[in-house]
């Protein structure tokens, strides 16, 4: 089960603007191999206003704090371009 | 390092791409991209605009569609591909300019690829035509077939069968479909495409099938490119594009997207990401940067398993295909050069100059034989400057296609007029496209063509509407369907079609839509927040919208549709000719009268090079040729109205007396008024009066100068003794464009061509102060003085862009003269044609009035009679109009087709045997009196006849043209003795004959509306309209009448007038003025009421133009029924007490007369016309 975090972090992008590492915690997450970004549809219809985006930017990544083994987490790109961990797959 | 797209629907995929061209073509270029694909659904919609974007943003355009396509035998649906036209070697060949004959687009490689691109999509949308229903489809050997030659790339996508198969995980399905493309198509056509969105996994444009498409890309040693299946240029345009979803489909977003958010397991689209399924996956198909593209590659190949170097060749094979497909706008499109029909399809053998040089000296000799030696000279000397100009711009075979096409009208015998800028031109006139003559009417070939001008000249030709479709039919035959296409005209959204779809996509209910959507006007949807905060008449709509979220998004998103494409149809008088070229440069679909149509639009002509000829049905040439043909049908005689004199004096006096009704662009209350003032004499002051009748010169007040110079009253102002002669012809007041570009010339010596170039850049603000410079310095070296130039400059600046051409006035006062002369000269069969076609802005009850007027009686309906269309009968020692059979409603096309077939007949058995009529339209032939004829005309009998037809009984019977009639016996009734006087039907009881016209033809021709009133207007002391130009100015009149006409036209000081158009039947209509003060103490009758009694004072303007300022006004029907009560008190009260009956009458007229004052006289035309 994934565990759900819901926390800004700090991210760092690589040169090809992919995540390189986070922050979290203090502590930095180096992202291991190809992340992969996802983005999903809203019912944007359903909220006040005309939003920008139709769909929300996911990256699925594999991270690693120092030597320690590494996790799956979703990094959640908000519209205002700041960062949220959002789940920690373990 | 850029990325080059080679998949991207414009907004011209109506509903579904939602940018326009030219964004995308910006924002492409300014991520660094040489190079930008179009590739709209079903068509090149978008093409030439794509193209000239590309030109104007310095990047290489691609262009390509995006096809479905067919199994050749089975039909079986092979999913959509994108088609890319290759690029030839830039610039090659095609260097003669306008050359006829020439054919090299399809032979030389430049233009190979762009042609076979043409092709297929033609090719795919003659499938609709073949099997109706079918969506445009292209078979796949026909489409190998055009990719011959290393023509085309096809790319198969995610939307193509094999993208299917890899969606589904069908890797052997996958493989099958692949080798079945490879087999048909040629070598070196096919790409895969990989397309990924970055969906959630297991959704359509996931990463997994696209890396799976590269697997089998690699697996099939073909090229796999890299595209993001494009529909919009921005990331936030992804909401306009879940609008053009919903629309499509006509479904709600909600009901689209599902119940919940479509997860993997969810109830997802059914569709794949690029098909044109329910709703887009998610917002990511938009022009991504070149950075954002390299990621998605670098995912696409990270998610699979692929050999060293498969990044770096997915994106160099992507940009080994844009290379290859990068086209030349001039070598491979042909861009801006003109082609014209091969000579020798116009009959032309030898060169088509020295032909055009023959034709025009003949016509010339011919056109000018009664024009003196001198005239005929000047026309001589005209012509060669004007071949000139032809020669240098190789428009040979542009003029003679042109006037081929005006011979091919005149052949067909339907009236043809030329109108536009080309009526300047003497060689049209020699050719006889144009019949109006330049030179004496002062029109300047500079203002049509020259070699400063750059756009293709424009001839348009008006004709008879009833015929247009004929016209077109016999082109496409003449010229053949390789070289003629319709044109076809881009319709956008605009504010009502823009609420109303955004609605659709909120799933917001249609009666709350529709009553926004009916406020939808004078402003521009993309302009509505601002307008709910300007607008008062929008303040209730804007309170809902400040208390509802969805009315707030409504208002967002309505903005966010408007302008943007919606459907392409077809143009209403757009025809192109072109050589046998033509289909390799634009596509063709089928056109709803079935003829092909180019998917171009008027924007793509002149950068295609396509001649475009506006054929235009005119419904006044429509009603003149019916004239002159009931006219040749009842004497034999022909007019030719070509060759009426253009000076006769009862033409023009008919035109001074301002009844105008009827004749062609001077007929409006409007125009009547100016005519009055202008009391024009000659052709030439009917050319000024229709320039002057238009916005610009009415506001600014230069009717008025131009008379008061004309009569005398002021001096014409010349500005300068060199100008007269400029402006002499409109007193001094500046009118004509052509006025305009003498006067540069005068000015500056910068010749006629380039003075047109500066007349026209007058119109743009930013310009004004570099022509200003430009006059100023050169007029000083010519001798004017520094006074003169400041204020000529003053009125040229003033003159801004509203001024007219004069040969577009011209030639409106030349159909205005020809039907002038006919209503002058044969009324009744003008008439006729007027009823017939209907051409102008008063309804037909106002013609027939006008008909009785001029003596013309319209005949009513009659079985034995009646044509289809209105004819001319003789009635005693005149000529009355026969009102035809169409217009008894509810009759149907094949019981008026049997009817004219077998007139005439003997009796009302005859009739019934031969015609089988249904009940409702027998019933309503006897009701309106068209079988009179059985009971001897005699009216009273009607109620006899209707009775006997109300009583019939029988079967229904099934006869031919599948009507209903009733097979009974129909005896030849003895309609005499008293047992028929006690039969009354009350369908005509206490009805009159106009009643009954009225019920079942919506038109009362036995006798006036207003005609039962005349003895209240005698007694009242109603001027009639007839004698209303007799009358001084100032006079206080009674006005009466049934309204035909409200105007409210913009007046200069902001203030709304109202002009109501009151028709008593005596003669042309009252024009009464409303001002302020008068709407605001009459309130809502001034728009509402129809018969009404007015109350005001003349105003006279110039010799014979005479309106009413309107004061009071009453409902003529309450005045009338309030009268008859009073009436019947003061009779009772006589009984009773012996007083005088018209005294009391005169004493209930009294309110009204107090205002009627002195100055009415009392008229006896009430009594000899209600006698």
């Amino acid at each position: 089960m994934p565990q759900i975090i819901d926390t800004t972090v700090q991210v760092e992008l690589s040169a090809d603007g992919d995540p390189r590492a986070f922050v979290w915690d203090r502590f930095e997450h180096v992202v291991i191999g190809q992340p992969q970004a996802v983005f999903t549809r809203t019912r944007w219809w359903e909220n006040n206003g005309t939003p920008t985006r139709i769909d929300t930017e996911l990256w699925r990544v594999d991270a690693a704090r120092g030597g320690e083994d590494q996790h799956r987490y979703d990094l959640r790109h908000d519209a205002d371009g700041t960062w949220v961990l959002a789940l920690d797959w373990g | 390092m850029s990325f080059p797209h080679l998949h991207v629907a414009s907004a011209y995929s109506t509903h579904y791409g939602v940018t326009l061209p030219e964004a995308l073509a910006e924002q492409a270029a300014a991520d660094g991209a040489t190079f930008l694909a179009v590739t709209d659904r079903d068509g090149l919609y978008g093409a030439v605009k794509h193209v000239r974007a590309c030109v104007a943003a310095g990047i290489s355009p691609g262009l390509g569609a995006d096809l479905e396509v067919h199994d050749d035998d089975t039909l079986a649906p092979l999913g959509r591909v994108v088609v890319l036209a290759h690029g030839g070697s830039a610039g090659q060949g095609n260097t003669g300019q306008g050359n006829a004959g020439q054919r090299n687009a399809g032979q030389s490689s430049g233009g190979r690829g762009y042609a076979a691109l043409c092709r297929a999509v033609s090719s795919a949308h003659e499938t609709t035509a073949r099997l109706p229903g079918h969506p445009p489809s292209i078979p796949r050997r026909r489409l190998a077939q055009l990719a011959g030659l290393d023509s085309l790339t096809v790319l198969l996508g995610p939307a193509s069968d094999v993208g299917h198969a890899v969606e589904r995980r069908d890797n052997p399905r996958a493989r099958a479909n692949l080798v079945e493309w490879q087999r048909i198509m040629p070598p070196h056509s096919l790409a895969l495409e990989v397309v990924c969105h970055l969906t959630e996994p297991g959704m359509p444009g996931s990463v997994a099938p696209a890396t799976r498409m590269l697997a089998l890309a690699e697996y099939a040693r073909l090229p796999a490119v890299l595209s993001n299946a494009v529909r919009y240029g921005t990331a936030d345009e992804a909401v306009t594009a879940d609008l053009a979803d919903a629309a499509r489909n006509l479904t709600p977003l909600a009901q689209l997207a599902g119940p919940q958010l479509a997860g993997p397991q969810g109830a997802g689209p059914q569709h794949s990401q690029t098909e044109a399924g329910p709703l887009q996956v998610n917002g990511q198909a938009w022009l991504k940067p070149a950075a954002a593209m390299r990621q998605v590659a670098r995912m696409v190949v990270d998610a699979g398993q692929h050999s060293d170097g498969a990044l770096a060749r997915l994106l160099r094979d992507t940009h080994d295909l844009a290379d290859r497909c990068a086209l030349d706008p001039i070598g491979d499109i042909g861009l801006g050069r003109p082609r014209m029909p091969e000579a020798s399809v116009i009959g032309v053998t030898r060169d088509p100059l020295a032909e055009l040089w023959a034709r025009a000296r003949h016509g010339i000799d011919e056109r000018y034989a009664d024009a003196g030696r001198h005239g005929l000279t000047a026309a001589h000397d005209r012509l060669a400057h004007e071949m000139a100009t032809v020669e240098s711009l190789g428009f040979a075979g542009y003029f003679l296609t042109v006037a081929a096409v005006a011979d091919i009208v005149r052949g067909m015998g339907i009236r043809i007029q030329a109108r536009g800028s080309g009526v300047g031109s003497v060689l049209n006139y020699a050719l006889h496209t144009s019949s109006v003559e330049p030179i004496g009417n002062g029109l300047l070939w500079e203002r049509f063509l020259s070699p400063e001008r750059q756009t293709l000249p424009d001839i348009d030709l008006d004709v008879e509407s009833a015929r247009r479709h004929d016209i077109y039919r016999k082109v496409f035959e003449t010229f053949g369907a390789s070289r003629v296409s319709l044109m076809s005209m881009t319709n956008a959204y605009r504010g009502r079609g823009a609420v109303r779809d955004a609605g659709l996509a909120l799933g917001m209910p249609d009666t709350q839509v529709a009553a926004i959507a009916k406020q939808m006007w004078r402003f521009n949807a993309r302009d509505f927040r601002a307008a709910l905060a300007e607008k008062p008449e929008l303040e209730e709509l804007a309170t809902e919208v400040r208390e509802s979220a969805q009315l707030d998004l409504l208002v967002d998103l309505t903005a966010r549709l408007d302008r943007l494409p919606r459907h392409i149809s077809v143009h209403p008088c757009g025809v192109i000719l072109s050589d046998a070229s033509l289909l390799d440069r634009t596509p063709v679909q089928a056109s709803g009268m079935g003829l092909p149509m180019s998917q171009f639009d008027k924007h793509d002509m002149d950068p295609m090079g396509l001649i475009k000829l506006d054929i235009l049905g005119v419904r006044m040439q429509s009603a003149m040729a019916h004239a002159v043909e009931e006219h040749h049908r009842l004497t034999g005689e022909h007019i030719d109205l070509d060759r009426v004199p253009l000076d006769d004096q009862a033409t023009f006096e008919l035109i001074r007396s301002t009844r105008t009704l009827g004749i062609f662009q001077i007929e409006s209350p409007g125009q009547m008024e100016l005519v009055g003032k202008l009391q024009p004499e000659v052709f030439n002051d009917l050319t000024v009066e229709i320039s002057l009748f238009r916005p610009g010169p009415m506001q600014n007040n230069m009717p008025l100068r131009y008379l008061e110079a004309g009569h005398g009253e002021v001096a014409p102002d010349y500005i300068h003794p060199r100008f007269e002669p400029i402006l002499r012809e409109t007193n001094g007041v500046v009118i004509f464009h052509e006025q305009v570009m003498r006067l540069f010339d005068e000015l500056t010596g910068c010749g006629l061509g380039h003075a047109d170039v500066l007349r026209r850049h007058l119109g743009r603000p930013e310009q004004l102060s570099v022509i200003e410079a430009y006059v100023r310095e050169h007029a000083l070296g010519r001798g004017f003085d520094a006074g003169t130039i400041g204020r000529v400059w003053t009125v040229l600046a003033g003159f801004g862009s509203f001024g007219f051409a004069k040969a577009h006035g011209a030639a409106f006062a030349l159909p205005t003269y020809q039907s002038a002369w006919l209503k002058t000269h044969h009324p009744a069969a003008f008439l006729a044609g007027l009823l017939t076609h209907d051409p102008g802005m008063w309804p037909k009850d106002l013609l027939v009035a006008e008909a009785r007027v001029l003596g013309v009686p319209v005949l009513g309906l009659d079985v034995q009679r009646s044509a289809l269309d209105y004819r001319v009968e003789s009635v005693g020692d005149g000529q009355g109009i026969r009102m035809p059979l169409p217009e008894l409603s509810g009759s149907s096309d094949a019981e008026r087709a049997r009817i004219v077939r077998h007139q005439p007949f003997t009796s009302l058995q005859d009739f019934r045997d031969r015609v089988h009529p249904r009940r409702r339209t027998f019933e309503a032939l006897a009701r309106v009196g068209a079988l009179d004829s059985f009971i001897d005309h005699d009216r009273t009998r009607r109620h006899e006849l209707l009775a006997h037809i109300q009583s019939l009984r029988g079967t229904a019977i099934t006869i031919a043209d599948d009507q209903l009639a009733f097979e009974v016996p129909l005896p030849v009734l003895d309609y005499e003795g008293p047992r028929f006087d006690a039969v009354t039907s009350l369908q005509l009881r206490g009805r009159t004959q106009s009643d009954l016209e009225l019920l079942d033809t919506g038109l009362a021709v036995s006798g006036h509306r207003m005609r039962k009133y005349y003895p209240l207007f005698a007694e009242l002391g109603v001027t009639p309209a007839s004698q209303l130009a007799t009358l001084p100015g100032g006079t206080d009149v009674l006005l009466a009448g049934v309204r035909r006409a409200t105007n409210t036209p913009p007046m200069r000081d902001g203030r709304r007038v109202v002009f109501v158009s009151l028709d008593d039947g005596t003669g042309p209509v009252a024009n009464v003025v409303f001002f302020h003060d008068a709407q605001e103490r009459i309130g809502g009758g001034v728009f509402q009421t129809e018969l009404m009694l007015v109350r005001g004072r003349t105003r006279r303007s110039g010799a014979r133009g005479v309106s009413v300022t309107g004061e009071g006004m009453w409902d003529l029907v309450t005045v009338a029924r309030d009268r008859a009560r009073a009436q019947a008190k003061a009779a009772r009260a006589d009984g009773a007490a012996g007083v005088n009956t018209a005294a009391a009458a005169a004493a209930a007229a009294r309110p009204l007369r107090r205002a009627a004052g002195s100055g009415t006289t009392e008229f006896d035309l009430w009594s000899t016309q209600s006698a």
